[in-house]
C-alpha cells in the first residue's frame, strides 16, 4: 500500500485539490468556487477526492495547503494579534523609529507600543553594548493586558542573535511563558527596517496559521484522514504546520509559486515562462530548474516593505471573466470581472455581460458555454483579445531571462485564453490538468529553510562559516519537516560587503528536501 | 555626434528641500551613484521624517552666505550596507558640528553633502533639518566615488583635515593627516573600528572658497535628473539582459565584470561593464564607450530604478546609461585621482560621446 498526498490550493476565486501518489502521478482532482470559509471549501474538495476509489483516506499521509488566509488577514486587518515591538540598538537607529514607515491604519491595528533599547552587535558579531533588559521589562509591564505577541529585532541579529534570545526571555518572564515572540534572526537578512517589518508582521500573524491548521485538520479527521499537514511558503516550498504556527509571514504569498511549480511538474519542462490565467487576473512568472524565480526588487506586504525575496510574478488584471467595455473607443478590458458569476452573466452562458472569455469563444480560441450565442459578434469582440495578447507579450518579455525564444507553460482555469503563438515564445505548452497546477505544485514541493552568516573574507573563516551556515540551514529544513536523509543544500550565495578595510562576506544558504 | 555639454546651468534651482521634492532628488542621487554610494532609500526615509518633524531645509548657494561663513561637508564613511543595519541616531550631525566648531572657533553656517551620489546625497538633510541649518547646493564629487581624496576640494588643493568622525554612540575622533591619501588610509581603518560605518566631516571650507573648490548645483542637478525637469544630458549606452556576472574580492575591493547582451534595437550587441563599488568602464567590441570619471549607471528596464553593483542579478533586463561629470574631473589632474588608472585599469579615459 503506497502513501498518497493531497495538495490543496485556495485562490481568490477558485480552490483546487489534487491527490497524487509518491511519484507525483495524479489520482484524482477537484475544484470548487472559493468562499471565505476555508473549512467548508476543504470539506467539498476532500469529499470529491475520496469519492474516487483510488483515494483511500487511510492511505493519505500528507496534506499540503496553499492559502491566501494570512495575506487576507493583513489586507482586511482581521484576526491580527496586537504586538509590542522591541528594537535593540540604541543609541543608534533612532532616526527612523519602529513602524514609522507603515500605513497608519495598519500600524494602529497592530501595535500596542514600540521601544528602542540599548544593545545589539557589530557586523562581525562582537557585542559592544550590553542589552538593557530593565528597559525591556519596564516597556512590557504596562502592556501586559494588551500585548498578544512580541516582536524583537536587534542590530546585526542575523550575525549574533543572543540579545534577541535574552529579550525573548524577558518578554516571557513579564508576559507569561505562553506569549508568542517573533525574533528577527529567524526571519530575514541584513537591513534592519525590512527585517523588523517582517518580524512585526509575523508577530501579528501568529494566530492565523493556527486557525488555518485547526480548520483543515478538523475536516481531515472527520473524513478519516490522519496526515501531516504542511503549508506552502512564499517561495512555493513547504513548512510543517507546527513550524508554520510561529512563522505566519512566510506563508503570506504562496499562490503564484505553487502554480509555477505545478506547471513545471505537469509538463516536465524545468525552464520556462509560466502564465497562470484565472477568472479575474493572470499571473506571469518563470521557472528556473523547476523552481519559481525570485525577484531582486523591493517587496511589500500590505504596504510594508520586507526584506525577504518573493517569487517574481507580474499580475495582469485580465482573466476569463474580465468585463469588456464595448462603448469605449478603443474598447477597454478589465480590471473589473464578473468573477464567480461567470457561469451566469457571460454571453456564452446566456447572460448579458461581454467578457474576455466570450471574445475567445467568438474567435474560436476557446470553447465555453454556447458558441452560437457569440459567433455573430465576432468582429465586435475580437479586439479584446488584442488587448490581452499585447499585455501578455509585454509580460513575457519581462519574464524571459534569455534573448532566445523559449517555451511557455499555460495553466490555470482560463488557460484557453492564451494564444498558440506569442512573440518571444518558441512553443506554448498546455499541460494536462493545468487548471489544478497550484494544487499539484503544493503536493510536489520540497520542504526548505535558509541560513545566513557574515564573516571576514579569510579563507579559513569563510570555510568555517560556510560549514556552519550549511548545518544550520539543514537543521532548520529538517525542523520544518524535511526528510533528514535526503535534505540537501540547493542554493548558496556569497555577497561581498564593500568599503571595508578587512573585507567581509555575506553567505546565504538554502536547504531543501522532500517532506519526511 | 557631439560632445556632451557641461552641466553648469540647471533650469530649476532648488531653494528648499521638503516632502514635495525629496523623492525626486533621491532618484537623481541614485542615478548619479554609478552603482555605488549605497541605497538612498534609507536616507530618503530619514530625510522625509526629519523635514516632517523640523520643517523644510533651506538650500543656499555659496554666494548667499558671508565669505567667511563656515561650510561643513559631511556624510557617511565606510560600508553603506552596514548603515542599512545599524541605521543612524539622527544626531551624528550635531556631534560633528560641535567638534568642527570647537576646532575652528567659529559657528558652522551651513552643511553640504560631500558626495551627491547614493545614500550620501540626502544624509546631511536629516542632520541639517535637526540643526536648523541650511544646506549648500553643492558637493565634492558630482557622483559617487569610494575614496576620500576623490573630491573636487582635493583637486583645488584644499586639505581634508582636520577630519572629524563619530559612530553616533559617543565615540569620536579628530584626525590631522599629512595629506589626503594618508587621510583616506587612516579614516577607512578608523571607520572599520567604529563599526564598519561612521559619520564624518571633511574638507571644511569658507563660503568664499566654495565656488572654486566644490562642485556647484549638485542638489538641483539631482532634482532635475530625478524629476525629469530640464534636459539631463544622458547617453543610452545599451539595452539588454545581464548575461554574465563575475565577482572577486581582492584587498577589500570587490572587482567584478558583467556583460549586457543586447535586446530590442540593440539585438546582438554586447556591452561589457567593469565594476568595483561603482560601474567604471563600458566596453563594446574592444572599444571604450564610457569610462570613469564619467558616470555609468545601470537601470532596471521596466522600472527605471538605478541598480547598485551589489544588487545586480543575472538575467535582469537593464538599460545602461552614461552621464558626464563636471569638467574638473576630466582634466589631467582630475583623471590622475579618479580616472581609469586610479582604479587599476590600463585604458585611457575616453570622453562620453552621444548621438545628438
Amino acid at each position: 500500500v503506497t502513501a498518497l498526498r493531497i495538495g490543496i490550493d485556495v485562490g481568490a476565486t477558485t480552490a483546487g485539490a489534487a491527490a497524487v501518489d509518491r511519484h507525483g502521478r495524479l489520482l484524482a482532482k477537484a475544484r470548487t468556487p472559493a468562499t471565505t470559509d476555508l473549512g467548508a471549501d476543504v470539506t467539498v474538495l476532500v469529499r470529491a477526492l475520496i469519492a474516487y476509489a483510488a483515494v483511500e483516506p487511510a492511505r493519505v499521509t500528507r496534506v499540503m495547503l496553499s492559502t491566501p488566509h494570512a495575506r487576507d488577514a493583513l489586507t482586511r486587518r482581521r484576526g491580527l494579534r496586537r504586538v509590542a515591538t522591541i528594537r535593540i540598538g540604541a543609541p543608534l537607529t533612532h532616526a527612523i523609529p519602529p513602524l514609522a514607515t507603515w500605513p497608519a491604519d495598519l500600524r494602529e491595528a497592530v501595535s500596542v507600543g514600540t521601544a528602542v533599547v540599548r544593545g545589539g552587535a557589530e557586523y562581525d558579531g562582537r557585542s559592544v553594548m550590553a542589552l538593557d533588559t530593565d528597559a525591556i521589562a519596564r516597556f512590557l509591564e504596562p502592556l501586559a493586558d494588551q500585548a498578544e505577541s512580541v516582536a524583537v529585532t536587534s542590530v546585526f541579529a542575523p550575525v549574533a542573535a543572543d540579545h534577541e534570545l535574552q529579550a525573548a526571555d524577558v518578554a516571557r518572564r513579564v508576559l507569561g511563558w505562553g506569549v508568542h515572540v517573533s525574533m528577527s534572526h529567524d526571519l530575514g537578512t541584513i537591513g534592519l527596517l525590512e527585517r523588523e517589518n517582517a518580524t512585526v508582521l509575523n508577530a501579528t500573524l501568529a494566530g492565523v496559521a493556527g486557525r488555518v491548521g485547526d480548520a483543515v485538520e478538523g475536516v481531515l479527521t472527520a473524513h478519516g484522514i490522519d496526515a501531516d499537514l504542511f503549508l506552502a511558503q512564499n517561495d512555493g516550498t513547504l513548512v510543517a504546520i507546527d513550524r508554520a504556527l510561529d512563522f505566519g509571514v512566510l506563508v503570506v504569498g504562496s499562490g503564484p509559486a505553487t502554480s509555477m511549480r505545478g506547471a513545471a511538474h505537469l509538463s516536465g519542462v524545468t525552464d520556462a515562462v509560466v502564465v497562470d490565467a484565472g477568472g479575474t487576473s493572470t499571473g506571469v512568472g518563470a521557472v528556473v530548474h523547476a523552481s519559481p524565480r525570485e525577484g531582486t526588487g523591493p517587496v511589500h506586504i500590505a504596504g510594508v516593505r520586507v526584506g525577504f525575496p518573493m517569487v517574481e510574478v507580474l499580475r495582469l488584471a485580465l482573466g476569463g471573466g474580465s468585463l469588456i467595455d464595448l462603448a469605449a473607443t478603443p474598447l477597454v478590458v478589465g480590471p473589473r470581472s464578473v468573477a464567480s458569476a461567470f457561469g451566469r452573466d457571460a454571453l456564452v452562458f446566456g447572460g448579458a455581460t461581454p467578457t474576455l472569455a466570450d471574445a475567445a469563444v467568438a474567435t474560436g480560441r476557446a470553447q465555453y458555454g454556447s458558441g452560437a450565442l457569440v459567433t455573430s459578434r465576432r468582429d465586435e469582440l475580437a479586439p479584446a483579445l488584442d488587448v490581452l495578447d499585447e499585455a501578455l507579450a509585454g509580460a513575457i518579455g519581462w519574464a524571459t531571462d534569455t534573448t532566445v525564444p523559449g517555451p511557455l507553460l499555460a495553466v490555470g482555469g482560463a488557460s484557453d485564453l492564451i494564444p498558440d503563438s506569442l512573440p518571444g515564445v518558441y512553443e506554448v505548452i498546455r499541460p494536462r490538468n493545468g487548471e489544478i497546477a497550484g494544487a499539484i505544485g503544493a503536493a510536489m514541493a520540497p520542504v526548505s529553510a535558509q541560513a545566513e552568516r557574515i564573516c571576514s573574507n579569510r579563507p579559513d573563516v569563510v570555510l568555517a562559516a560556510l560549514d556552519d551556515a550549511r548545518a544550520v540551514a539543514r537543521a532548520r529544513a529538517i525542523h520544518a519537516g524535511a526528510d533528514p536523509d535526503t535534505v540537501e543544500i540547493v542554493q548558496l550565495d556569497e555577497i561581498p560587503l564593500t568599503n571595508l578595510v578587512d573585507p567581509a562576506i555575506r553567505i546565504r544558504v538554502k536547504a531543501a528536501g522532500p517532506p519526511g | 555626434m557631439m560632445l556632451l555639454p557641461d552641466r553648469k546651468e540647471e533650469s530649476v534651482l532648488l531653494d528648499r528641500l521638503d516632502a514635495s521634492n525629496l523623492q525626486a532628488v533621491s532618484r537623481g542621487c541614485a542615478l548619479l551613484a554609478a552603482g555605488g554610494g549605497g541605497d538612498p532609500e534609507l536616507t530618503l526615509l530619514m530625510a522625509l521624517r526629519a523635514v516632517e518633524e523640523h520643517g523644510p531645509v533651506p538650500v543656499v548657494r555659496f554666494e548667499d552666505l558671508d565669505d567667511d561663513a563656515l561650510v561643513m561637508p559631511c556624510g557617511l564613511i565606510g560600508a553603506p550596507t552596514i548603515a542599512t543595519e545599524r541605521l543612524w541616531s539622527g544626531d551624528e550631525g550635531r556631534t560633528l558640528v560641535a567638534a568642527v566648531e570647537q576646532l575652528r572657533g567659529v559657528p558652522v553656517a551651513a552643511l553640504m553633502a560631500f558626495e551627491i551620489g547614493g545614500a550620501n546625497g540626502l544624509l546631511p538633510v536629516t542632520w541639517a533639518a535637526r540643526l536648523g541649518l541650511p544646506l549648500v547646493d553643492a558637493d565634492g564629487m558630482g557622483r559617487a566615488f569610494p575614496h576620500l581624496q576623490q573630491q573636487a576640494m582635493h583637486l583645488a588643493g584644499m586639505p581634508s583635515s582636520p577630519v572629524v568622525l563619530t559612530d553616533g554612540r559617543g565615540n569620536g575622533l579628530v584626525l590631522h593627516a599629512l595629506d589626503d591619501v594618508w587621510s583616506e588610509q587612516i579614516v577607512s581603518r578608523a571607520a572599520a573600528s567604529l563599526g564598519g560605518v561612521c559619520a564624518g566631516a571633511v574638507y571644511c571650507m569658507t563660503a568664499g572658497q566654495g565656488p572654486t573648490a566644490a562642485i556647484g548645483g549638485s542638489l538641483s542637478h539631482a532634482f532635475a535628473l530625478g524629476s525629469g525637469a530640464g534636459e539631463p544630458a544622458t547617453v543610452i549606452l545599451g539595452e539588454g539582459r545581464l548575461a554574465t556576472l563575475e565577482r572577486r574580492l581582492d584587498g577589500g575591493v570587490a572587482y567584478g565584470a558583467a556583460t549586457v547582451l543586447g535586446s530590442g534595437a540593440d539585438y546582438a550587441r554586447e556591452l561589457r561593464l567593469e565594476l568595483q563599488d561603482e560601474f567604471l568602464l563600458a566596453i563594446e567590441d574592444g572599444e571604450v564607450r564610457a569610462a570613469v570619471p564619467d558616470i555609468i549607471s545601470v537601470l532596471a528596464l521596466e522600472t527605471g530604478i538605478p541598480l547598485s553593483t551589489e544588487r545586480l542579478q543575472y538575467g535582469e533586463r537593464v538599460t545602461v546609461v552614461g552621464l558626464p561629470v563636471p569638467p574638473g574631473w576630466t582634466t589631467e589632474a582630475g583623471l590622475r585621482v579618479a580616472g581609469p588608472a586610479a582604479f587599476g585599469y590600463d585604458v585611457p579615459y575616453t570622453p562620453l560621446v552621444g548621438a545628438a
